[in-house]
């Protein structure tokens, strides 16, 4: 497969990026390290290059009859410039991707994962098609860009850039606004733990928005930010990964997701199935774990509890902010209760980790 | 970029290592360490342990990516570089110093393919090392 590449490539050179393949995509993992990357999202704030993930815009009129048919949240109580996480889930009821629901009057936006780009778009298409909606599922990834800004100075680096009032928008809002004059759909969402903004524009313009954010962010302190501190990032803050937290066979309650799913609804994929899982009550969960210093969990550890393995590191990493290694892992249910030791199993030793609360990090408001 | 020193031999796999009578003292180069990013810890072998050439002995973890060590020599482990236990920090300011990881008394075999500076340099510049 040939490597892809977003318009910001150049820009990544520019800035002295260390470029990586991410799932097919030439992608900045770090410019001045992973942990002081890190840190300087929770101080100040970074910009990311999102133009690899997926976006479809659908619109006409059964749209929001597909979106409830295929997605697992409420979309029905969702108010207009309101977003909404969920999934998107197979007959079985596992997911086939995470997903953020942006509803607008005239259009539904939604945000999909990089990997689900191409699957995701032809298994919205099957479902329209199997239940004839009249409407267009149009995926728009290749022709709009995505740019978030995250952190506390967020609202001060976009707002001179800006033709709205971002003070107006709240927490999961979004609106349309000029940005550097361009139209810009954007939303006060992310997936780092703390304020900010993605952006959505004709992909264009993102060259000079990019450097226009760049320019506004240096007297901030705002720089770009790899792929690898964004992972810390939503690490930290308890956020799932796609592939790793959830997948084709862990489902969103295993995960402790739950909350991203509406059981009650009776005509949307999966949910029949996920609930009948609810009511016979979960065999596995997610838990969280911490250890200063040592090894750094990563995914696929075995984790043992006593003398058995109950499970696995799901995602881990060094967390700047906690001062510890921390991981979230899949064990088996009730065997690794909040403040027990377990151990994660690296080149056959083991190495003990604390089972704590979660999230590791929210950002006090 | 550290200064390379011209007297000691490296690997194709990053490593360095230094022929002092028969104790060979193995570390990684500065283009490894670079190349890891952010250390936070380095996994050593047991003092004592029979190693041959090409075996994986240690392992040195950045935040996001483990790199395995390999000896070149055959032979036992009789020392390890303790302090990297709690700080790894030598090992990016002075690789080819303080930032050594462990010796080896040489018994037996040297791997193939051992490399002087120019040759290293050579490779570095083909796996696009930024001059």
């Amino acid at each position: 497969m040939a490597i892809r590449t977003t318009p910001l490539h150049a820009a990544h050179a520019e800035h002295g990026a260390r470029m990586v393949d991410f799932h097919g995509w030439d992608m900045p993992v770090q410019y001045e390290g992973i942990l002081d990357e890190t840190r300087r999202v929770r101080a100040h704030g970074g910009l990311f290059d999102l133009c690899h993930m997926g976006r479809l815009v659908l619109t006409g009129p059964d749209r929001e009859a597909l979106v409830e048919h295929v997605f697992s949240g409420n979309f029905a109580t969702l108010k207009h410039g309101r977003a909404k996480y969920g999934f998107l889930l197979n007959d079985e009821g596992f997911p086939i991707d995470d997903v953020l629901v942006y509803r607008e009057p005239e259009m539904v936006h939604i945000v999909i994962n990089a990997t689900g780009r191409e699957a995701d778009t032809a298994w919205v298409h099957d479902r329209q098609t199997a239940r004839g909606f009249d409407c267009n599922v149009a995926n728009v990834s290749d022709d709009q860009a995505m740019i978030a800004l995250q952190g506390p100075a967020s609202e001060h680096v976009l707002q001179p850039l800006c033709g709205g009032d971002l003070s107006a928008l709240r927490y999961y809002g979004h609106m349309h606004a000029p940005v550097c004059g361009h139209a810009t759909f954007m939303a006060r969402t992310g997936y780092t733990g703390e304020d900010g903004f993605e952006l959505f524009f004709d992909k264009a313009h993102a060259p000079e928005v990019w450097a226009a954010l760049v320019d506004s962010g240096r007297s901030l302190e705002v720089k770009p930010i790899g792929l690898g501190a964004r992972d810390l990032l939503r690490l930290e803050a308890g956020m799932p990964l796609y592939g790793q937290e959830i997948n084709l066979g862990i489902d969103p309650l295993e995960a402790g997701l739950g909350f991203g799913v509406d059981f009650t609804k009776d005509d949307t994929v999966g949910i029949p199935a996920l609930r009948a899982r609810k009511e016979a009550g979960s065999t596995r969960e997610a838990v969280s774990l911490a250890q200063q210093g040592g090894r750094v969990p990563r995914t696929g550890c075995p984790v043992v509890a006593g003398e058995e393995v109950v499970g696995e590191v799901t995602s881990g990493g060094v967390s700047p902010t906690v001062g510890k290694n921390i991981a979230r892992a899949i064990v088996k249910a009730g065997s690794a209760p909040l403040g027990a030791t377990v151990h994660i199993e690296i080149r056959g030793r083991n190495h003990p980790m604390e089972v704590v609360a979660h999230p590791f990090y929210k950002r006090a408001r | 970029m550290a200064d390379r020193p011209n007297d000691i031999r490296y690997t194709k796999t990053h490593e360095w290592l230094r022929i002092d009578d028969d104790v060979a003292t193995i570390g990684v180069t500065d283009f490894a360490v670079e190349h890891l990013g952010d250390l936070v810890f380095v996994d050593l072998p047991d003092v004592g342990l029979d190693v041959k050439a090409g075996d994986s002995v240690a392992e040195v973890e950045s935040v996001k990516a483990v790199g395995e060590v390999y000896s070149s020599v055959t032979g036992e482990v009789i020392e390890v570089n303790e302090d990297l236990s709690d700080d790894q920090s030598s090992l990016a300011s002075d690789p080819f110093g303080a930032g050594w990881l462990f010796k080896v008394k040489v018994s037996g075999d040297t791997a193939d393919g051992l490399m002087d500076l120019a040759t290293y340099e050579e490779q570095l510049a083909n796996e696009g090392e930024p001059s």
